[in-house]
């Protein structure tokens, strides 16, 4: 593992508080870091993790980020809650810089990382909220009843007493979330806050998530779960290798690749003239094939209504094993979209 | 928006020292360096010197106990802060509002009262095994320097601390120069059979004036730095105050720096 080291660091700001409504407004943020390898001969490795974010989030709203792994969703998650510095650009959270005026964002910010770490294993869950009660500085005669507050709203009272190094990942998880919204937090970033969940679990996380932003919360939310974005974001933006490549609605970003109505067809094997075909057909934006041994899979994004799956079987004769279904495109079909086509 | 509580530092400092209690009754592993690793060393000192004279066996157990309690109190500090890294707590304390100086002081100051424990737990197996230790002229005043002595440690363990939050090799800078450290401040044998040329380098350290202090109180006609105890006394508080003095500004700058180097995660 390498030592990271910063590419150079933000101009001081001359205007550190914005003027804007926005939850979250960001300008050219970009991050660099250097990674050092070997002791005697070193090794030093440029990676660009953000290059040059722009991004608007209005209030009191959950906002999604989507991404695959190492497109720099954490790292920009870490610069909005001010545990990172940008090497370039300036970041407002709540209308305050990220970099100059911590003391006053970081009581207003909740934070959930999640994962295995991040806890005090040795005491047990209503200790770890304790604690950081007390760097919050929640008023003493408040902070039990807003711990057991917040351990009943993610369902853990039962193993509140119990130490953390017996927890599963999925209790973990939920005292991570307790800990985010112990101190009331104006804006909630989370980083895959249903990882490792069972299903019951997950949804009610997703519910919480939701009733957090009916008390007027602004959630930031990054996830790999496509039906979760789906399902909790009106809008969310697509990070890939540090670029936001679109940001829109669900339904805007259908449009954008190429429609909201999807046709796949499996069969043996599609012939040139075959596909040239049905590329002709009208409302056809989009024509994917993928092997998966014998059988090809034939995707078709469609921004009309017209062609209908009969008229696919009637310009393909000569299959007549082809199987024909129709959907909606989903949010994973926009995001494997944009991701292979940024990355190509 | 309402404007959210502010942290208090002495409620996150007394949070943080509440923390380390509970850790530390939560896991008997800590029995071995709080309780039965000065046991050890008063016990070797003691049958290494009982021979030479009733003072060369206090200069002995002092410096046996003071390199008990430097694991105590000095190490004890940091190696907390390199448990923050390793279990990812730090991420989510410094993201809080408190300073995290003030949760080291808290460590620090958890790491104090075991160190103490330490202490007495040399006293007492020295009084078991010889019948008590040789009489020091001045009881209330050894106990009250003492207690200092164990804040001079305490100094240098916050700045300890720091190197941890720095980097994740602190542990290994700090496992090289503990040895060091015995040697520099005078645990093991006077500073004055040392080269010349180490010498600033050993009076840069608050607990080397505070036990140098502590044999004159107990040792009569002990010949330590020259300075005698109140000089001794002197060099040992305005150590102290530079160490703590420095603190604050010296956490600002660590965290700052891992903000930059993004290093937080990394164990």
């Amino acid at each position: 593992m390498g030592i990271c080291m910063p590419v150079g660091l933000p101009a001081p700001s001359q205007t550190p508080m914005s003027s804007s409504s926005y939850a979250i407004e960001t300008h050219g943020i970009t991050r660099s870091f250097d990674s050092r390898k070997g002791f005697l001969f070193r090794e030093v490795t440029h990676t660009e993790a953000l290059k040059g974010i722009d991004l608007a989030v209005e209030q009191g709203a959950i906002f999604g980020l989507l991404g695959p792994n190492g497109a720099g969703k954490t790292t920009f998650t870490k610069i909005l809650a001010t545990l990172l510095l940008p090497t370039a650009g300036q970041a407002f959270v709540l209308g305050h810089d990220v970099v100059r005026e911590t003391d006053w964002l970081r009581p207003r910010i909740g934070l959930v990382l999640g994962g295995e770490r991040g806890l005090y294993n040795r005491v047990n869950g209503r200790e770890n909220l304790r604690f950081f009660a007390d760097l919050y500085g929640i008023p003493l005669a408040e902070r039990e009843r807003r711990i057991d507050e917040v351990l009943a709203r993610v369902d853990l009272t039962w193993a509140a007493d119990r130490r953390v190094e017996e927890y599963s990942r999925g209790m973990k998880q939920k005292l991570h979330l307790a800990r985010g919204i112990l101190h009331r937090p104006s804006i909630l970033f989370l980083d895959e806050p249903t990882i490792g969940l069972d299903p019951k679990s997950a949804r009610e996380t997703r519910k919480l998530i939701r009733s957090l932003v009916a008390d007027g919360v602004t959630i930031f939310l990054t996830t790999h779960y496509m039906f979760e974005a789906e399902e909790l974001c009106p809008e969310l933006a697509i990070l890939s290798k540090g670029r936001i490549v679109a940001k829109d609605t669900v339904a805007r970003l259908r449009h954008l690749v190429g429609g909201d109505r999807t046709i796949e067809a499996e069969g043996y094997g599609f012939d040139d003239r075959e596909l040239e075909a049905l590329r002709h057909l009208p409302g056809v934006s989009k024509i994917v094939t993928e092997e998966f041994g014998p059988v090809s899979r034939l995707t078709m994004r469609l921004r009309t209504a017209e062609v209908q799956p009969e008229r696919i079987l009637a310009l393909l004769p000569n299959h007549p094993e082809l199987a024909v279904r129709e959907r909606q495109t989903s949010l994973e079909d926009v995001y494997l979209d944009l991701v292979e086509e940024e990355a190509s | 928006m309402t404007a959210p509580p502010t942290f208090s530092r002495s409620r996150s400092t007394y949070a943080s020292l509440r923390l380390s209690v509970l850790q530390f009754l939560a896991d008997p592993q800590w029995l071995v360096p709080s309780l039965i690793a000065p046991v050890v060393f008063a016990l070797v000192a003691f049958e290494l010197f009982r021979g030479a004279g009733p003072y060369f066996l206090t200069y002995a157990i002092l410096g046996a106990g003071m390199m008990s309690m430097w694991g105590q109190t000095l190490y004890g500090s940091g190696w907390a802060t390199g448990q923050d890294r390793t279990f990812g707590t730090l991420e989510p304390t410094l993201q809080s509002p408190t300073p995290y100086l003030y949760v080291i002081l808290g460590r620090v100051l958890w790491n104090v009262v075991s160190g103490l424990l330490g202490g007495l737990i040399v006293y007492l197996v020295i009084l078991a095994v010889a019948g008590g230790p040789p009489a020091v002229p001045n009881p209330l005043g050894f106990a009250l320097l003492f207690v200092f002595v164990m804040l001079t440690l305490a100094s240098v363990g916050v700045i300890f601390a720091a190197f941890y939050v720095y980097t994740r090799f602190a542990g290994f800078i700090q496992n090289v120069g503990e040895f060091a450290f015995y040697i520099g401040t005078g645990c093991m044998f006077p500073i004055v059979l040392l080269p010349f040329v180490t010498n600033p380098i050993s009076l840069a350290f608050p607990p080397t004036w505070g036990l140098d202090a502590l044999r004159y109180l107990s040792i009569p006609g002990y010949q330590g730095l020259s300075w005698g105890f109140w000089g001794d006394l002197v060099g040992a508080v305005a150590t102290t105050v530079v160490y703590l003095s420095v603190a604050g500004l010296v956490f600002h700058r660590v965290e700052r720096h891992v903000l930059e180097v993004g290093n937080l995660a990394e164990y």
